[in-house]
């Protein structure tokens, strides 16, 4: 999953990139308005994480921007102001929720969790396909009664696999949506990857679960 | 009561009295003049009998018809005609009293004696209230009749009867009337009242964008609604600039506290090294300082605001004070290679606190260092004219955008390019140096254009010559002499 996080005050960005990189997120920073929401529209995040207050182009007005792109990436707009008019207006110009400065980080994470889970509705908090299961809150996954430990790379690799459940993911999609902009897409990083979670996931099961498609990418099913 | 009530009641009042007042002298008035008329048609009657008794040279009269003829304007039929003997009895008198006996009063035979004539009422049973003349015809000193004319009261009682029906009639109507109008005049001019009630109910429930409707008119209901416009355009503008105040210094407040408490939380989601914790606790120690300082600045504004400031007046010369900051901002600028150059300086004295005229420099220098391209320069000068000092400080720096000029001043106004630039400045730092400037009764003036530099000129009054004369000797350089 990837996020992008337009927040003008440095220390703040930075820890929020922290937290949601030790959280498995992709996550890309921007501290200007006006160019975080060029990335918001040429790029396809899965969440935008956007302070009202920002230099050259206000929250609001990224919020705008987006919405008429008719992007509908969840939205958590960040203030520091406790009006409620402000956020009634964040709210209306088309974001999903909101948190107020200062926060707790444990509410932000769970918030952009119930954020990703709404993207799709019939997804619930755990993830699950024949007996491999995933839980987003606890990154917990587990193959049948077993339970299975992963990188932080390599979990965020299965999420997106499984949030995309029986759909060819080609390379550049992965790499869009698991890795962040410094990534270099021209390495075979990915398959690497897949190979890694091969090894935990179907290593000594009969039914594979991770497909290669030849010339495309990658897809998660059940035979 | 409300007005419009008490406005019909006492314009009803005034006109029911009005009315009544007219009406009773209207009445009086009549009546009298009617009574008059009659009484002078009595007089005159009795006055032709009279005459036409002295030309028959007073001789008795025999019966009616002679009567009659003789005095033609008996046969009015409004008038009866009585001769009464000296005794009081009756000797002849007009066919149209004949059916009634009408003797003639004790008080009318008395006033006949005296040689004088009576009007009376009299009042007959069955019969309408009569007006009496009774003229005594003396010959000789001798009382020889009194000839008494009489005419009916009927119509006149009947004419002021009706004119009383009529006013006691119209009266009534004509007040309900005009109460009814006056209660309409009085709705139609109060009502921009009501309106101007009603905006003002929704203005006190918070909407202060509304607005009254000005009337074209310029009467005083315009005038009072210009008036009531303004007070709200200066309620907005101060609630906007309160509301901006505190959403301002929640942002300033609030950012510390989330970098402080965001860092804390994820430094202990999990166990880290050493170092890990070491950059947290020097982070949280800058943020700490940061909002210390904002604490500091705020409640040294909120204690100006509420006059608790104390501020000297003591001679301070400026360009003693000047030099040592130069010094000391010479040393900011070390840092990032800034050349901080006393372009002019020239003895001046003010009167004033002198550690407050030091930080408002000193804020003013730190800002020009801040702003300042590493390796520029900024330039410090003191000049005087007839009246003021004038304190410059000049940048080669970013520079402040014009429609920003006006507000920089402004409590924790940040430019976005400020913000960009430096993350340290709280935002009060000028706001503290206008107010320092202007509690010394001068006053803070910028001038910038955007990629070129600002300049941040102070004005402050010189002192009067006396407290001049106190200067340290050193400082009275033969220029200055000249220069004055």
């Amino acid at each position: 999953m990837r996020i992008l996080v337009i927040e003008d005050e440095t220390k703040v960005g930075c820890f929020i990139r922290r937290a949601l990189e030790e959280e498995s997120y992709a996550v890309d920073l921007c501290e200007d308005g006006a160019k975080g929401l060029e990335m918001a529209l040429h790029t396809n995040y899965d969440l935008l994480i956007v302070d009202l207050m920002l230099p050259s182009l206000s929250g609001l007005d990224i919020l705008k921007g987006v919405r008429q792109a008719k992007i509908q990436t969840p939205i958590l707009i960040l203030t520091a102001q406790s009006q409620v008019d402000q956020r009634v207006k964040g709210l209306d110009a088309g974001a999903d929720d909101y948190l107020t400065k200062p926060f707790a980080i444990d509410e932000l994470l769970a918030r952009i969790r119930a954020l990703l889970r709404r993207g799709s509705t019939e997804s619930p908090g755990v993830l699950q396909i024949d007996d491999l299961a995933l839980n987003p809150a606890t990154r917990e996954v587990t193959r049948g009664s077993q339970r299975i430990d992963l990188t932080l790379k390599e979990y965020a690799l299965l999420e997106y696999l499984m949030r995309h459940t029986g759909r060819v993911l080609t390379r550049p999609m992965i790499s869009e949506h698991v890795w962040n902009q410094d990534f270099d897409t021209f390495t075979n990083v990915i398959d690497v990857y897949v190979n890694y979670l091969r090894n935990k996931i179907d290593r000594g099961h009969s039914k594979k679960l991770i497909h290669t498609i030849r010339g495309s990418g990658y897809m998660l099913k059940v035979d | 009561m409300p007005l419009r009530v008490r406005l019909t009641l006492w314009y009803g009042t005034a006109l029911a009295l009005i009315l009544i007042i007219f009406s009773t002298i209207l009445y009086l008035v009549t009546a009298r003049s009617l009574r008059d008329a009659v009484d002078e048609s009595l007089e005159e009657t009795a006055a032709a009998a009279v005459r036409s008794l002295e030309e028959r040279g007073f001789l008795p009269l025999i019966d009616e018809d002679e009567l009659m003829s003789q005095f033609p304007e008996l046969a009015r039929i409004d008038k009866f005609f009585q001769i009464f003997s000296p005794s009081g009895t009756i000797t002849i008198r007009s066919p149209n009293v004949k059916q009634q006996e009408m003797p003639l009063s004790r008080q009318a035979l008395e006033v006949a004696y005296s040689g004088r004539s009576l009007l009376e009422f009299a009042k007959y049973p069955k019969e309408p209230a009569l007006r009496l003349i009774s003229v005594p015809i003396i010959y000789r000193g001798n009382l020889l009749y009194i000839i008494q004319v009489g005419t009916s009261m009927d119509s006149v009682e009947e004419t002021l009867n009706r004119l009383l029906l009529v006013l006691l009639v119209s009266m009534p109507i004509a007040l309900a009337v005009s109460l009814a109008g006056g209660w309409f005049m009085a709705g139609r001019a109060l009502r921009p009242v009501d309106t101007i009630t009603l905006a003002a109910q929704r203005i006190a429930g918070g909407d202060l964008t509304q607005r009254l409707t000005v009337p074209a008119s310029a009467d005083e209901i315009g005038r009072l609604t210009n008036t009531f416009n303004a007070m709200i355009d200066r309620l907005e503008t101060s609630f906007r600039q309160i509301r901006q105040f505190s959403s301002d210094a929640s942002h300033e407040l609030r950012t510390p506290l989330t970098v402080m408490k965001g860092e804390t939380e994820l430094a202990l989601r999990r166990p880290r090294e050493t170092d890990d914790y070491k950059v947290v606790l020097e982070s949280n120690l800058e943020e700490i300082d940061r909002m210390t300082r904002i604490v500091d600045e705020l409640l040294f504004l909120s204690r100006a605001d509420m006059g608790e400031v104390k501020m000297e007046r003591l001679p301070v010369p400026l360009d003693t004070l000047i030099e040592d900051l130069h010094r000391q901002a010479s040393l900011l600028g070390q840092e990032r290679n800034i050349q901080v150059v006393l372009r002019a300086t020239t003895p001046a004295v003010v009167l004033g606190d002198e550690l407050r005229l030091r930080e408002l420099f000193l804020n003013l220098l730190d800002n020009a260092v801040k702003y300042s391209r590493p390796s520029g320069a900024v330039d410090i000068a003191l000049m005087i004219d007839q009246t003021h000092a004038r304190v410059s400080v000049t940048d080669h720096g970013i520079g402040i955008a014009q429609e920003d000029q006006t507000r920089i001043f402004d409590r924790f106004y940040r430019t976005d390019e400020a913000r960009a630039h430096t993350k340290k400045g709280t935002g009060l730092g000028l706001a503290i140096c206008a107010w320092i400037a202007e509690s010394h009764r001068g006053r803070i003036e910028v001038q910038s254009k955007v990629g070129e530099g600002s300049t941040f000129t102070v004005m402050l009054p010189l002192a009067p010559a006396p407290a001049a004369a106190k200067r340290p000797p050193i400082s009275s350089s033969p220029s200055s002499h000249r220069e004055r």
